[in-house]
């Protein structure tokens, strides 16, 4: 069963001061609608993904408020919220609703508006994705909760941060030629080792931002879509979703690789392919070190070996699967709730042969997104293919 | 008073942090020759509970069913809230345990001496004493106010001294107004120098009634605000300076407020002898308290003299902890 | 100003003691959030059960960006506690310069301010200093 890509959309990843949650929503949201070639009446659900406007934006219901601006009532809106899983959870419901039969057109959207507060304060929120309460209690943030895996696997797998910095140098590369990413600048190893200390051994090359960020997608049953066969013939072949555990303490190197390759292998079994067939991806990376161990999960290196392809160039835009061609969250930020759909527009893009000159992937057919959250707890992946009829 | 109390393990605790006090005089304008070098500082995390937590874990050893607790502070907040029960939920002790809270003047560890030597026919007593005076936003720099905690277990046998002979003298006393251009009253130092010594040679005289034994008989004195001039004023009733080697902490940490004298105690003890006497003396408020501290056998000794070296901070990292309590994110 | 909802918890690590939680069904001991059920069995008979206090540094980091409650006291060093009873606890380890701390670094408990403490209430919890005692 698939789910076709009518349209996709999204700002500009970057700190927007001068513009609202609602100012992006609508940016983004309008930016798909009219990708689309759809009105706003013929959505049927709309999914809004924001992790914490209650906290950043001090306004709730986030929903009702992207229904009424966008002009898609009176169809049914809801916000969805799992953490930095929170917009493929979106894009999850999305696909559920239009593979379930009951809608034909639905719109998932991700926003979210963090620069309304300074970085302690942000910093505060965003570790409210873990248990706060109890766990994050104890000093923890979520760039220490991360680094205690770093030093885990450079521990396990005998690393130096030298190994692991080729991965920002990888995503800088191609950040850098991304228009709508947030950070746009090349960095080298040397750089990467230099920059400030955040979460030791995370340094701020490692790190992603607090962004400003909406981002879009119109989904529609697979006969819509082909009866346009003008538009490109994107389509979602797989959608599957996993937790993991919620506290760092019994967040093992194990477990963070299960947390994404349960749910791969389940897409991989419904999309019908192997991760041979991949040729592009993108992985959720607010911290470097999370990259290699999506690419484990996924499947495109052994366990301990995922870090290899940003220094070998497997993983660069010819290799054997090109990964984070977007610049990943290192350079596009981490709009928490925008993050898994831009994930998803970045990869039609790939797919359609329209991503910025420098990032496109020659003759991409199939992607991949993997989205984590929790950072233990969320598990999500997408399947995209190109289909001409 | 039974007849026999004795101190069987005792515990000091300094917080690591120095402020430089040539630091602060430049910061805060103050005029004057700092007094001391450097203020034992407590941690952004750190209070008079945690530091008496501290002390009161070494003092107890594995003496882990003490019959009482004392604690004696004048810090904030605990004249609102109950220091000695608090503490014995953090040390774990059994529930009937007895607290109690001194809210005391530096001289509040005799008090709680004489307390403890009342309580201590079937279990030991543990007699613990924190302080971090002023608070950060309303120092005093004259005064010399650190942070820092003693803790002593008192029992009924085992000890390696015994709690002896006190005396008391006491005077009314006002060391609290305002001169013509202040805007509030302030606490008078310079009262504080001519009552002290008033009040220590009250105290000395009944103490010598009671002891035959002259200030000037002791191996060592150990007294609370160890500032140059009550020192001073100390030498003039015969104390010499070799007897206030164990109040010199003052010039590295600053005074401690009720927690000085029992460092200062901690001090003499890890050097004292078996057949010596120690003299412990607080003032506090006009009342001088003098007790005579008899050493039986060797004590054993915690080193506390290596703790009055901490590491050093600087002026910004002071600045930050005195604003960071209250502070908003910029 | 938005106010964090952390302000206003009654949750959190455990106060003046330190404790894990012991499953009844399959013995495992795990830190004290795992209250409802076992996280490594799934029964649900689990109960409080005092640590000694001293443990070994399994993992650990050094915070640069600390959230508001640790604002001023960075950087600190928080880490992963492997307790003697076998549990794993996260906790900052004080009074010790981050150069000087390294994984298997033996440390105990101690007492101190987890918060700052400007809203009233003083939150006191343990936090862990390096065990003079362990280092043999």
């Amino acid at each position: 069963m698939r789910v076709g890509v009518l349209g996709v959309g999204k700002t500009p990843h970057k700190i927007q001061h001068e513009k609202s949650l609602r100012d992006l929503i609508v940016e983004a949201g309008r930016a798909a609608i009219i990708d689309a070639g759809v009105t706003p009446g013929d959505i049927q659900s709309l999914y809004v993904g924001n992790v914490g406007s209650v906290g950043f934006n001090f306004e709730n219901s986030t929903g009702l408020m992207a229904a009424h601006h966008l002009g898609v009532v009176p169809a049914g809106a809801v916000r969805v919220e799992a953490a930095c899983g929170t917009g493929a959870w979106a894009l999850h419901l999305g696909c559920v609703a239009i593979m379930s039969g009951l809608y034909d057109t639905v719109m998932v959207l991700g926003a979210e508006k963090m620069n309304d507060l300074a970085t302690v304060e942000g910093t505060s929120i965003i570790a409210q994705a873990a248990d706060s309460k109890e766990e994050y209690f104890s000093g923890l943030t979520f760039p220490s909760g991360v680094a205690l895996t770093a030093r885990k696997y450079m521990q396990v797998y005998g690393l130096t941060e030298e190994d692991l910095a080729h991965t920002s140098v990888k995503n800088h590369h191609y950040g850098a030629r991304n228009p709508m990413a947030h950070l746009r600048f090349e960095c080298t190893v040397d750089e990467v080792m230099r920059s400030a200390k955040v979460a030791d051994p995370l340094k701020l090359f490692e790190v992603c931002p607090m962004t400003d960020a909406g981002s879009a997608l119109i989904l529609c049953r697979e006969e819509i879509l082909r009866d346009q066969p003008d538009k490109p013939q994107i389509f979602i072949t797989a959608t599957a979703m996993g937790t993991g555990t919620w506290y760092a303490a019994s967040d093992t190197l194990d477990d963070a690789h299960a947390l994404l390759a349960r749910p791969a292998q389940k897409a991989y079994d419904m999309a019908g392919i192997t991760a041979d067939d991949v040729d592009v991806a993108e992985i959720y990376n607010s911290f470097a070190i999370q990259e290699p161990l999506g690419i484990e999960a996924l499947g495109f290196a052994e366990m301990g070996k995922g870090w290899q392809g940003a220094s070998d160039g497997s993983t660069w835009i010819d290799g054997t699967v090109a990964v984070n061609l977007s610049g990943g969250l290192l350079c596009k930020g981490h709009p928490l709730g925008a993050t898994g759909s831009t994930q998803a527009v970045d990869i039609v893009e790939q797919l359609r042969g329209t991503a910025p000159e420098g990032i496109q992937r020659a003759d991409a057919q199939i992607g991949i997104s993997a989205c984590r959250g929790g950072p233990g707890a969320v598990g999500a992946i997408h399947v995209y293919q190109r289909l001409e009829g | 008073m039974t007849d026999v109390a004795e101190i069987q393990r005792y515990g000091a605790y300094l917080p690591k942090p120095r402020t430089q006090v040539s630091d602060l005089h430049a910061f805060y304008g103050r005029p004057g020759r700092p007094r001391s070098r450097t203020l034992a500082t407590p941690a952004l995390d750190e209070d008079a509970l945690t530091m008496a937590y501290e002390a009161a874990d070494e003092a107890l050893g594995a003496e882990r069913a003490p019959g009482a607790i004392i604690s004696v502070s004048q810090s904030a907040p605990f004249g609102l809230r109950k220091m000695s029960s608090t503490l014995a939920r953090a040390l774990g002790l059994a529930t009937d345990t007895i607290t109690m809270d001194l809210a005391a003047h530096p001289a509040g560890l005799m008090d709680a001496f004489a307390v403890a030597s009342a309580l201590v026919a079937d279990r030991p007593v543990l007699v613990v004493a924190s302080d971090h005076v002023v608070t950060y936003e309303e120092r005093v720099c004259d005064m010399l106010s650190a942070g820092g905690a003693s803790a002593f277990l008192v029992g009924s046998s085992g000890g390696f001294c015994r709690l002896g002979a006190s005396a008391r003298f006491s005077q009314e006393i006002y060391d609290v107004w305002k001169l013509g251009t202040e805007g509030e009253p302030r606490y008078r130092l310079e009262v504080l120098f001519d009552a002290y010594q008033a009040a220590a040679k009250g105290a000395f005289a009944a103490l010598e009634k009671a002891t035959e034994r002259p200030a000037s008989g002791y191996a060592a004195v150990a007294a609370s605000q160890p500032h140059p001039q009550t020192l001073r004023g100390l030498g003039k009733l015969g104390v010499s300076a070799e007897q206030n080697t164990h109040t010199s902490f003052v010039g590295e940490i600053g005074n401690i407020g009720a927690a000085s004298v029992g460092l200062s105690l901690a001090l003499a003890f890890d050097a004292a002898q078996a057949g010596q006497h120690v003299l412990a003396f607080g003032y506090g408020a006009g009342e001088g308290i003098a007790q005579d501290i008899e050493i039986t056998s060797a004590p054993p000794t915690i080193a506390a003299k290596e703790r009055l070296a901490g590491e050093s901070i600087t002026i910004g990292t002071y600045y930050r902890w005195t604003r960071g309590r209250q502070a908003e994110p910029h | 100003m938005t106010v964090s909802a952390i302000e206003f918890s009654r949750l959190g690590p455990p106060k003046l003691r330190l404790y894990a939680m012991r499953c009844a069904s399959c013995k495992t001991l795990q830190p004290w959030w795992e209250k409802f059920h076992c996280y490594a069995c799934g029964t649900g008979d689990l109960s409080e059960e005092e640590l000694a206090g001293t443990g070994e540094l399994t993992n650990y980091t050094v915070v640069y960006y600390p959230p508001r409650d640790f604002l001023g006291q960075e950087p600190y060093v928080v880490g992963h506690i492997t307790m003697d009873e076998g549990v794993l606890m996260p906790a900052p380890v004080v009074g010790v310069a981050p150069d000087d701390i390294a994984v298997g670094t033996r440390v105990k408990a101690t007492l101190r301010r987890m918060k700052l403490g400007h809203e009233g209430d003083i939150y006191y919890s343990q936090k862990f200093v390096v065990d003079p005692a362990g280092t043999a």
